[in-house]
């Protein structure tokens, strides 16, 4: 094949597969009919490998949609749920490892301000509860809202 | 409804930032406007209708759980299909398929004339289907994401797993292939 045929023919596929334009080939193509015959037949390949078509089952984003959107909620409440027992162990542990501490200082207060003993008591039940009653609040709270978007 | 279309780098974060935190009106937005393109290319990939439909909906599954992973700086189509194609070959493992290939007979049936009146134009639309599942897979796949989906060949290559000069190989010799195949009947 002579040396403008095969230049021409590779800048041809270049210019298709790489989008490069390798130089002006339309001289050589309007002398030589194999070449314009070859670039024809090249734009045709393209063009037809372009207009392949599948048709696309009914529905199938809609259902796509649902099954992602199911998972996507249960991802959520996951996560939360998660968190939220490892927020109460946490708390738990601070609690524990605090009471002695705590119930010392509600002493000292209660020592200091008159406060009666059952008044201490009292205020060391609630600083031990008020953590899992928040954390409860937040958890019923969380649920009704996902209960009100599922709605 | 065409935000993503051709992603901008500045949307590519802010794309990046709703897949992280799963957000179900963004999942929703893709899944309708790449519905077509990412069913094609499992169709040139697996041939068979059904088993589209499922890697379909199990690619989006794996967008949600792996939101996090996508990086603005790639395009997401890029990663989008080559989440595809890794189900692909899951599959593929799973069911001991030698090549791609072996789905090609499915796929030419689906694609069967209907229609009296659009017979000339399912026929031909045939014989191209035909000419492109006589390709190597690999040289189909790379066909498809460069004529069709119109990515940039270093895009090509991340979706492939292949090295650029691999990619351009590939589609040179698909090219040529096809190009004899059909010859001179679509002028």
């Amino acid at each position: 094949m002579p040396n403008d045929c095969e230049r021409t023919r590779r800048a041809i596929d270049a210019f298709w597969v790489d989008g490069v334009d390798s130089g002006p080939v339309d001289g050589h193509l309007a002398e030589c009919s194999a070449c314009a015959e070859f670039a024809r037949r090249t734009e045709s390949a393209i063009l037809a490998a372009r207009a392949v078509s599948v048709q696309v089952p009914r529905d199938l984003a809609f259902r796509t949609q649902f099954r992602v959107s199911l998972r996507a909620q249960e991802m959520r409440g996951h996560t939360w749920g998660w968190a939220l027992w490892v927020s109460l162990a946490l708390s738990w542990a601070v609690g524990i490892a605090s009471a002695p501490l705590v119930w010392r200082g509600l002493e000292w207060i209660g020592r200091n301000t008159g406060l009666p003993e059952v008044g201490v008591r009292l205020a060391f039940g609630l600083w031990w509860a008020a953590p899992a009653a928040i954390a409860a609040g937040l958890w019923a709270f969380d649920k009704r809202r996902i209960e009100e978007e599922e709605r | 409804m065409t935000w993503f279309s051709g992603v901008a780098a500045g949307d590519r974060t802010a794309l990046a930032a709703r897949l992280r935190q799963r957000d179900p009106e963004l999942l929703e937005l893709l899944i309708q406007q790449y519905e077509y393109r990412l069913y094609r290319y499992l169709m040139c990939l697996c041939g068979n209708p059904t088993l589209a439909d499922d890697l379909f909906q199990e690619t989006w599954m794996r967008v949600l759980d792996r939101g996090s992973q996508y990086r603005a700086d790639a395009s997401f189509e890029a990663w989008l299909f080559t989440i595809a194609r890794h189900l692909v070959i899951d599959f593929q493992r799973r069911k001991r398929w030698e090549t791609l290939d072996d789905a090609a007979e499915e796929f030419t049936a689906a694609s069967a004339p209907s229609a009296f009146d659009e017979v000339a134009r399912r026929e031909r639309e045939s014989e191209v289907h035909g000419a492109m599942e006589r390709l190597p897979a690999v040289q189909r796949e790379v066909l498809l994401l460069r004529f069709q989906e119109d990515l940039p060949l270093d895009e090509i290559a991340a979706v492939v797993g292949a090295p650029l000069p691999t990619v351009k190989a590939r589609l040179y010799r698909a090219l040529a292939t096809l190009r004899g195949e059909l010859g001179g009947a679509h002028a």
